[in-house]
């Protein structure tokens, strides 16, 4: 039994697998900055060799399926600690139930996985509506999230098509990343800029309106507060116009 | 700006009472400069009331010439009053929404000097909108009852989705309540839009109510009489004209529940009554909110019925997603929802020797028909059937409420629930209540209620007690 330490890439997690079923079983499987204190178990160090990387991507597509290997990216983005233990379980069981593995609603580790790319891509879809763009001098949008999971690539296809005559900026605060945008072509690289503070002249006024409007259309006699928060959960809010 | 500031103030709180606030239903690339619609929607934001918010949902105008009793703006009642310009309302909908703030618009109107006059100006804005800002975003737009039809069908090519107001379950209340509507003028236009629909062989229907149905095909529909064959064909080439879509998102509807003395059954046969004729995607309710103080109307320390609303939901999808008919859920004997049970408990307890079903066998119609189990969970128990049989602990990974589920299945023949199948010892076991104390209310309900016994007025001011999740 062996821990893996990778280097937090997706080929990295694929290489770990093909170490997994060729070098030895994993005990465990972590990202190198999770990995401060030298551990009692063998620790081998997984270099990401694309050549590998590459076998066991199209092993999961052509073996389990498409759908499996979407699944299994999606939730590689989780934030979750221990993904990488939980996506060798399903792939390993994929490996034996083949492409009718998804159908195996009722087994646990079929079940986890659901639930873990249902986070992901239920944090991405609550993104498209809760993100929160600034009209900077210049005519270009900002927004700052600091989503659980790295949805960034999964808010690419909504908002390159809804933006495409405007240049935009998602920047991630916790991954310090951002997706940048104009007329539909995207790139997504790190962004350290820590203040971006030009706004328009009329960026103050907008977010006034829209916070009149947010008070506005709420009905006294129906107030409730843990319903709201049940939908638009608490950690959303400060990067929310209408919640400061 | 201040300006701008009241206008949105006045025309928001005027426009909050209209329920619907869904983008779903469209699904469109962005073909102009800025926005595209989402098939299942996007919600931007919630309220302190909970509700979505996720078009820009105002009223262009709240000067009315009506007198509707329920209604905020009726002409009798001294509030402030304020119009938008179509200019200031399209750049106030393309700031918001190039911001995200909101998936698109929502545009209602009070009638201001006439039905033509106000669908002209909505039609103006919506017209700004599309072409001077080449907005290809959500546009949910009122049909003004007793609008020139031609005007309905232009706002109809600008808008994703239409909505006509029935106001009230019945005739009968609308008469009282609205003496300036008529059921005419506002069917007039619901069949107009569902006529075009299916011209444009765009009409969809509500949820999974016609599933497998072609609903574009004439013969399948009783709303348009039987067509030769050149009619068809002269129809045919009038859609390859037609590049614009009309409605994609089709029609809704909404009435309001509680201002006025309708059942329970009368309000949900109102509805199925609605999905059947005019296909419309959905039709909303709307807990009377006290804000007059006319004698036609419940008093103004009533609370808003928001459990009774809760339930109506309910029923409302097991009619579009569930295969249940109004006839299914209600009788004469029993024309209430039961307030403490979800309605599909209620039908099954009241269908008891349909019960247990068996998990490993029966139809997917069946399981759905089963309490505890949604679509998902249905649609999860048919694929993992296929592969491998399905175990008793399997049902809980799969999303199934075993709470209350257990007493109306058996899995691989062993049953899960209480001993009794008596459906009064299950309502009971359901509620956590012993036997020896039953609630009497509903003892006394279900021979008291055609006489005006309604259950909802001994619980609604108890709305949270009653919802814990039956």
């Amino acid at each position: 039994m062996t821990e893996y330490i990778y280097d937090a890439t997706f080929e990295g997690f694929l290489c770990c697998v093909h170490a997994h079923y060729y070098s030895g079983k994993a005990s465990n499987i972590l990202p190198a900055e999770d990995c401060l204190q030298a551990s009692l178990l063998r620790t081998v160090e997984i270099k990401t060799d694309e050549e590998k990387a590459d076998i066991v991507y199209r092993a999961i597509e052509q073996k389990i399926s498409p759908f499996d290997l979407r699944r299994v990216y999606r939730i590689f983005l989780s934030g979750e600690k221990g993904k990488e233990m939980q996506l060798l379980e399903y792939i390993r069981l994929g490996f034996i139930k083949g492409k009718s593995i998804s159908s195996y609603h009722g087994n646990p580790t079929v079940r986890n996985a659901e639930l873990l790319e249902k986070k992901v891509t239920m944090e991405a879809h609550r993104l498209n509506g809760l993100i929160r763009f600034s009209v900077l001098e210049g005519e270009v949008l900002y927004a700052r999230i600091e989503p659980d999971n790295n949805v960034l690539e999964l808010l690419v296809p909504h908002f390159a098509d809804r933006f495409k005559s405007s240049p935009f900026i998602i920047h991630d605060l916790r991954r310090k990343r951002a997706l940048i945008a104009e007329s539909g072509q995207w790139y997504i690289s790190n962004f350290a800029i820590e203040d971006v503070e030009c706004f328009a002249e009329t960026e103050i006024e907008y977010r006034q309106l829209w916070k009149n409007y947010f008070d506005s259309i709420a009905i006294k006699e129906r107030t409730n507060p843990r319903c709201q928060k049940n939908f638009m959960p608490v950690r959303y809010w400060k990067h929310l116009t209408e919640m400061q | 700006m201040k300006d701008i500031y009241e206008k949105l103030k006045i025309l928001a709180e005027s426009a909050k009472y209209d329920v619907s606030c869904s983008t779903s239903g469209s699904e469109r690339k962005n073909s102009g400069k800025i926005g595209n619609t989402v098939g299942a929607g996007i919600c931007h934001s919630w309220s302190a009331d909970g509700r979505c918010i996720s078009l820009l949902k105002v009223l262009f105008t709240n000067n009315c010439v009506y007198d509707c009793q329920y209604c905020v703006n009726r002409k009798s009642v001294d509030v402030q009053r304020a119009s938008f310009e179509p200019e200031e309302l399209a750049r106030l909908t393309i700031e918001f929404y190039r911001r995200n703030y909101i998936e698109g618009l929502f545009l209602s109107s009070a009638v201001e000097v006439s039905p033509d006059y106000t669908a002209e100006r909505i039609l103006k804005a919506l017209r700004i909108l599309r072409r001077d800002y080449d907005f290809s975003g959500y546009i949910h737009a009122k049909i003004i009852p007793g609008a020139d039809p031609r005007l309905v069908e232009l706002i109809g090519l600008e808008a994703d989705r239409l909505s006509i107001n029935i106001e009230m379950p019945t005739e009968k209340s609308l008469k009282l309540l609205a003496p300036q509507k008529t059921t005419k003028s506002i069917f007039a236009p619901m069949k107009q839009i569902t006529d075009t629909l299916i011209e444009r062989n765009a009409l969809k229907g509500p949820g999974t109510m016609f599933k497998g149905l072609e609903l574009n095909e004439k013969a399948n529909n009783y709303l348009l009489p039987a067509e030769t064959n050149a009619t068809r064909n002269s129809l045919t080439v009038k859609r390859h004209k037609s590049k614009e879509k009309f409605a994609p998102a089709g029609q809704t509807t909404q009435m309001i529940i509680g201002a006025s003395g309708e059942c329970d059954m009368q309000i949900m046969k109102t509805s199925e009554s609605l999905y059947k004729t005019f296909k419309m995607k959905r039709v909303y309710f709307s807990a009377y909110i006290p804000i007059s103080n006319s004698p036609l109307l419940p008093d103004a320390f009533s609370a808003p019925p928001l459990a009774r609303e809760h339930r109506l939901y309910q029923a409302d999808w097991l009619l579009r997603f569930y295969g249940f008919t109004a006839d299914e859920m209600f009788d004469e004997k029993n024309p209430f929802l039961d307030p403490y049970l979800d309605p599909k408990v209620t039908w099954a307890l009241r269908n008891i020797e349909r019960f247990p079903i068996e998990i490993n066998k029966a139809s997917f119609e069946d399981i759905l028909r089963i309490p505890g189990i949604g679509t998902t969970s249905a649609l999860r128990i048919v694929r993992q059937r296929r592969v491998r049989a399905i175990k008793y602990e399997d049902l809980k990974r799969m999303g199934v409420v075993l709470k209350r589920a257990k007493y109306f299945i058996t899995c691989s023949g062993k049953y899960y629930g209480i001993k009794s199948m008596a459906p009064d010892t299950i309502r009971n076991d359901l509620l956590g209540i012993g036997n020896e104390h039953q609630i009497s209310m509903f003892e006394e309900s279900s021979t008291q209620l055609t006489h005006g016994g309604n259950p909802w007025d001994n619980v609604g001011k108890r709305n949270k007690d009653i919802i814990r999740g039956n």
